[in-house]
């Protein structure tokens, strides 16, 4: 039969353990630097939104109005356009919106990922099934021409410079 | 008058045709021809509009040529010309992003038709449209690998002894690495036309692609390569507004002919969109955009230290004042890193592709390129 004494301090030192890992995991995680809270999108175009309408309003009213109507419609447009393309311009040209793009992007190679892989293996799956080459099984084939094609010119680069060598040797 | 005609218009509103009818046989001489006009446009636009709806695309790169060269995706093409220089061109465009017929769009209207006309011995360098079994290529490849080689069948085809090389866009700082780190390659002239160096000012792409945000290795290793529809994202991006400004301009213009031929064939091109190898990509941000290796001087390809002061010959760099891929301050760094004595920086009107296509390249930039290479070939 196992002593109860050893068992009891068997477990106590588990237990003991086990706390001092929790402990330390929690300070470890404490000391990390605290998350940066993701950018809110719309923070972020409000103003470009304001000014986007701003600079059409002062354009705007710089010009006169002409006469012609498909002419005034045209510079309406025209100038609706060159505002939006300066707010915009000065909008995409900031730290945030980099920082708001490449969010954007990681979550979708985050998303992206996972489904690529399944996709992958599923369609690798089916064309087994049908005793079909796979699209990986292709590129590799490709990939060996191309290698081929590469150590041939390779080879050609050699034998040219070998020639030349001897054609030298045979003139001089 | 011109309130008389506002008038007018308002008056065919208010008490219908038949009173603008009678307006109009009073009107004067003037209005009246300004009328016909504004309808004959009108005719016209409703007939281009029609037309682009319905006709082929048009015909792009005309100018005749032959292929004298091939390696895995990438062509080498010699163009027919009336070769009063002895010196050929070589032609380095970006690889990956477009495709280089833009460069000889439509008859008239292209930059190699302009060049065979002046006499140049002309060979562009198609680097091809790119599968996943290209994916391992790298920048260090093309530098070492490619270029060296395409230099070669050049001289070969040409007979000549030295070759000049033009670089555009990507293709420039790529011709640049090879020029610099080959110097054994005869090469007599080199141009960098919009093509980035510092890319510590290169702007929009430069502040996207920081390292401090962009995470290049967690792209390339998810997505393989870079696919030509997110290429196409991003250049939509720099310029959001680029597509709404070309429909009005081509509702507006319609009535032209010329315009509409140009639109169309334009059209085609900038919609086409080239994928990028991944490991290319890799390369290109991480050295280039990320870390500046190339202007640093601290880029090593193919063992050799790629060094921008052992480019000695003449250089030309154009810039061009409303690039905003490449803006004219990172494309002219190359002029002061160059060992050249002999090196000029122009900067001329146009954004990064209307400095090299379309009627204001034919009147600003392609003179001013041959006219600095014919004196020099």
């Amino acid at each position: 039969m196992a002593d109860p004494a050893a068992s009891q301090q068997l477990f106590d030192l588990w237990k003991r353990q086990l706390e001092e890992g929790a402990q330390a995991w929690t300070r470890l995680l404490g000391q990390q630097a605290p998350q940066a809270p993701p950018l809110d999108p719309a923070a972020f175009w409000r103003p470009v939104l304001n000014e986007g309408l701003e600079t059409w309003a002062r354009l705007f009213a710089q010009t006169p109005a002409s006469p012609e109507l498909l002419s005034q419609w045209k510079q309406f447009l025209d100038q609706w356009i060159e505002a939006w393309s300066r707010a915009l311009g000065q909008a995409m040209g900031t730290e945030q919106f980099a920082k708001l793009i490449n969010q954007q992007l990681d979550a979708m190679l985050a998303a992206q990922a996972p489904v690529r892989k399944a996709m992958d293996q599923q369609i690798e799956q089916a064309l087994q099934t049908f005793n079909l080459p796979s699209r990986a099984q292709l590129t590799a084939v490709a990939r060996q021409i191309v290698e081929l094609e590469d150590r041939l010119e390779r080879l050609e680069d050699t034998l040219g410079a070998v020639l030349r060598r001897l054609d030298a040797r045979e003139r001089g | 008058m011109g309130q008389e005609r506002f008038a007018d218009v308002v008056e065919r509103f208010t008490s219908g045709y038949a009173s603008a009818a009678a307006s109009a046989a009073e009107a004067p001489p003037e209005t009246v021809r300004q009328w016909r006009e504004e309808l004959e446009r009108n005719l016209g636009r409703l007939r281009n509009l029609h037309a682009l709806l319905t006709s082929p695309e048009p015909r792009t790169g005309q100018t005749p040529r032959e292929e004298i060269y091939r390696k895995n995706k990438s062509r080498l093409y010699r163009y027919a010309s009336a070769r009063t220089h002895r010196t050929p061109l070589l032609f380095v465009p970006n690889l990956g992003i477009s495709r280089p017929y833009i460069f000889d769009l439509l008859p008239n209207g292209s930059f190699i038709e302009y060049m065979t006309r002046q006499g140049f011995d002309f060979y562009l360098l198609d680097w091809g449209v790119f599968g996943p079994e290209d994916n391992d290529l790298t920048v260090e490849h093309c530098v070492t690998r490619i270029l060296p080689r395409v230099a070669r069948e050049v001289l070969r085809s040409s007979g000549a002894p030295e070759l000049s090389v033009l670089g555009y866009c990507m293709g420039a700082p790529v011709s640049a690495s090879f020029v610099a780190s080959h110097p054994e390659v005869p090469v007599r002239n080199f141009i960098d036309m919009a093509g980035p160096i510092d890319f510590t000012k290169v702007g929009l792409f430069g502040l996207w692609l920081a390292k401090d945000h962009f995470n290049v290795d967690r792209f390339v290793d998810t997505l393989g390569a870079i696919p030509a529809d997110l290429v196409r994202a991003g250049f939509k991006l720099i310029k959001p507004t680029m597509d709404l400004s070309a429909g009005l301009g081509l509702w507006w213009n319609s009535w032209n002919d010329k315009y509409v031929e140009g639109f169309q064939a334009l059209s085609k091109w900038a919609n086409e969109y080239v994928a990028f190898p991944g490991e290319f990509f890799r390369q290109w941000v991480r050295d280039f955009y990320q870390e500046n290796k190339l202007y640093r001087g601290e880029l090593v390809m193919g063992g050799r230290r790629v060094d921008l002061q052992r480019i000695t010959c003449p250089v030309f760099v154009v810039g061009a004042r409303e690039d905003y891929i490449a803006p004219p301050e990172c494309v002219r760094a190359l002029v002061d890193a160059v060992g050249s004595r002999d090196r000029e920086y122009v900067e001329l009107p146009g954004g990064h592709i209307s400095l090299i296509a379309g009627r204001g390249a034919a009147v600003h930039c392609w003179p001013k390129v041959s006219g600095w290479l014919a004196s020099r070939s």
